[in-house]
């Protein structure tokens, strides 16, 4: 099933020489862009900086952009390889922010569950995924691609990111079902 | 084994719970995986035709696939209900604004600044550095010295103009290099074939004699036991002649030895 891709008319303008199509891209997802970036680098003002660096490498590259994939999915894979980059080099300064003690039964809030500590526990959850699993999930739920393109940015087929995605749900599932039993 | 079947393995199986589906999960439809109605749930717009069908009739027979698709939609309606920050999202103008500043300073960025050139360039320098030092050079050849061997100059045909000196074991030095005119203007015999013959016309108008040849050709030098028959009588004939004519009988004047560096013949 082939994916009709709306962004294809500006990479083609692009490429033409017509500058403007870029400023149209970066205004089309630059929201989506920094929200799968923020989603690595635990800092807003940094996830926008890791943001403007992929803008910057997509305009470098979208000349050579060969259309085998969607826009979209073409910047999300650098945002994504950069924020990787900005993790590598920035290993150091940002240590994890989620404590693995949320999940566990001593827990001392555990019992009365806020909606921010939901929302804590449930960040904790996913980030207890197996990576592929997570990265499925996160591109499905919070950026809202099509299993084709989360299947071209988690480099396996379309099924198995249909696979890793079930499997991702249903653990979500056990943690936070087993959450709120007594 | 298929990229398929093998990735779909091993996303089920990373701590040993995940791949399982439990004893009360809905059978899925012969031919598909349970992935299939979470597939269905979230992206129903995605699924071919026939696997929407599927699904719709194993929803419709099956009521634990029911409840199973209800609770796949509220994990992912508590998970998309998540903000994607810490609370307030950015400044998206603001953002943009940035952005477009950074893309304008790469766009009149001097293609030279761009370090993008610095890399394969450097490679290449490297690369070529090393070729240089490493790059097996051709071993020297090693020629067989040979031993030198002297072949006999070959010596000219003795010719009809061809005089011979007459030394009569006499050792004479030959300046071969020595002025000639000058020799002659001293009043020295001319002992060079070409100083005698361009001096022969000078010499010829005073003494009236034209055919008279120099008495060392500066060419066509022979050893006198070389000399055929014919050419050693004329040479006889020559000294005979120039017997009442010292001055152009060099065999005469054989110890004469002209000024300057010498050539010694023996």
């Amino acid at each position: 099933m082939t994916v009709a891709d709306p962004d294809h008319e500006l990479a083609e303008r692009f490429r033409d020489g017509d500058r403007a199509a870029f400023d149209v891209l970066v205004r089309r997802h630059q929201k989506g862009m920094w929200r799968l970036i923020r989603r690595y680098v635990k800092n807003d003002a940094d996830a926008a900086d890791v943001t403007q660096l992929a803008f910057v490498r997509a305009f470098r590259g979208l000349a050579g952009f060969r259309g085998t994939a969607t826009v979209r999915s073409w910047l999300y894979r650098i945002a994504i390889n950069c924020a990787l980059s900005w993790l590598r080099d920035h290993r150091r300064e940002h240590p994890a922010e989620l404590a693995d003690d949320l999940l566990t039964e001593d827990n001392p809030a555990h019992a009365q569950l806020s909606e921010r500590d939901d929302r804590i526990r449930l960040r904790a959850a996913i980030a207890q995924l197996p990576p592929k699993q997570k990265l499925v999930l996160e591109l499905r739920v919070f950026d809202d691609l099509a299993f084709k393109e989360v299947a071209d940015l988690a480099d396996c087929s379309e099924n198995t990111a249909k696979v890793n995605f079930h499997y991702a749900v249903k653990r979500l599932r056990d943690i936070l079902g087993a959450d709120h039993e007594p | 084994m298929s990229r398929d079947r093998r990735d779909a393995r091993v996303a089920g199986t990373p701590d040993g719970h995940a791949g399982s589906e439990g004893p009360d999960a809905p059978d899925a439809p012969d031919g598909h995986g349970p992935e299939l109605l979470t597939a269905y749930v979230d992206g129903i717009t995605e699924l071919p035709p026939d696997e929407r069908r599927a699904v719709e009739a194993w929803l419709a027979r099956d009521p634990n696939a029911r409840d199973e698709a209800d609770a796949v939609k509220t994990v992912l309606g508590r998970v998309r209900a998540l903000p994607p920050g810490d609370g307030d999202e950015p400044d998206w103008a603001a953002m943009e604004r940035s952005i477009r500043q950074a893309v304008d300073a790469e766009r009149t960025r001097p293609w030279w600044r761009s370090w993008r050139w610095l890399v394969p360039a450097m490679t290449c320098a490297t690369a070529a550095g090393v070729l240089l030092v490493i790059w097996p050079r051709p071993a020297p050849i090693a020629v067989p010295r040979r031993p030198i061997i002297e072949r006999p100059v070959a010596e000219p045909p003795a010719g009809d103009h061809v005089v011979a000196l007459w030394l009569d074991g006499a050792e004479v030095d030959v300046d071969v290099d020595v002025d000639a005119e000058s020799d002659l203007a001293l009043g020295a015999p001319d002992l060079l074939g070409e100083a005698g013959a361009a001096g022969a016309a000078g010499a010829a108008d005073d003494a009236g004699t034209p055919d008279e040849v120099g008495l060392l050709p500066a060419t066509d030098l022979v050893w006198l036991d070389q000399l055929d028959a014919a050419a050693l009588d004329r040479a006889e004939r020559w000294l005979a002649g120039a017997a009442g004519n010292p001055s152009s009988a060099g065999g005469a004047a054989g110890s004469h030895a002209p000024q300057g560096p010498h050539r010694k013949k023996t």
